[in-house]
């Protein structure tokens, strides 16, 4: 079992992220990976040039490195990596991947859904999205709630 | 006491404020005081999303603080 968790100050390349765990899980049977992009556009329907990610000194390591521990305990998985960006993340720019190894999908299948449910609302960030009609903070939806929820 | 602020709340308040809190005071009587303090950040302080941390710990609302304590107010945290 191999669990990563990093927090990324400059560029997320998630082609290397898939690169590194394609290499690591050649004897497994299946990869999942999710890439977390920032969106043009704000959920009002605004433009948006740039995400700022303020995070914790502390605590956001800790929380991803909690939700990756928990994924991989949780699942038939023999690898999780979930690497986030923090600071200024322009609009299109990876914000988080989130990948998962093992010898079936499923499993690969569930532990990427789960990293990225528990990320939307666990990861300790605090997003505010800027554009030509000024900023604003982003928080969790109550779908985004209901989606961790499921869980359990 | 210092209280430290992060995203919506850091930016509504400020980064870091001295509160004059009784010892044995707990974090929601903490919260209640901030409020009458910033009323700017009543909505966001008095959600139970807000989480109080304290020692790179979350607290929950009937902690009771020390005078040393230095206290961190979470509003909604959100990755990905």
């Amino acid at each position: 079992m191999s669990v990563i968790a990093r927090l990324e100050q400059q560029v997320l390349d998630p082609q290397r992220e898939l690169g590194e765990l394609l290499t690591q899980a050649r004897g497994d049977g299946a990869v999942v990976s999710f890439v977390g992009i920032a969106r043009p556009e704000s959920s009002a329907g605004g433009s948006v040039d740039e995400l700022l990610l303020e995070h914790h000194p502390v605590l956001t390591l800790k929380s991803l490195e909690a939700i990756a521990v928990e994924a991989a305990e949780r699942f038939e998985v023999t690898r999780v990596r979930v690497v986030h960006r923090c600071g200024r993340v322009a609009a299109g720019e990876p914000i988080v991947f989130a990948g998962a190894a093992s010898k079936h999908r499923r499993a690969a299948f569930e532990a990427a859904d789960y990293l990225m449910d528990r990320l939307k609302t666990e990861a300790v960030f605090w997003k505010r999205e800027s554009g030509a009609a000024g900023s604003a903070w982003i928080e969790p939806t109550e779908a985004d709630y209901a989606d961790r929820d499921r869980w359990g | 006491m210092k209280v430290l602020f992060y995203g919506r709340l850091a930016e509504s308040v400020a980064a870091a404020v001295e509160v004059d809190a009784p010892p044995g005071s707990s974090v929601a009587q903490l919260r209640e005081r901030l409020i009458a303090e910033y009323p700017q950040a009543e909505q966001s302080l008095g959600s139970r999303r807000s989480r109080a941390c304290v020692g790179d710990t979350l607290v929950p609302d009937d902690h009771l603080l020390e005078a040393a304590n230095t206290v961190e107010f979470l509003p909604p945290v959100s990755g990905g």
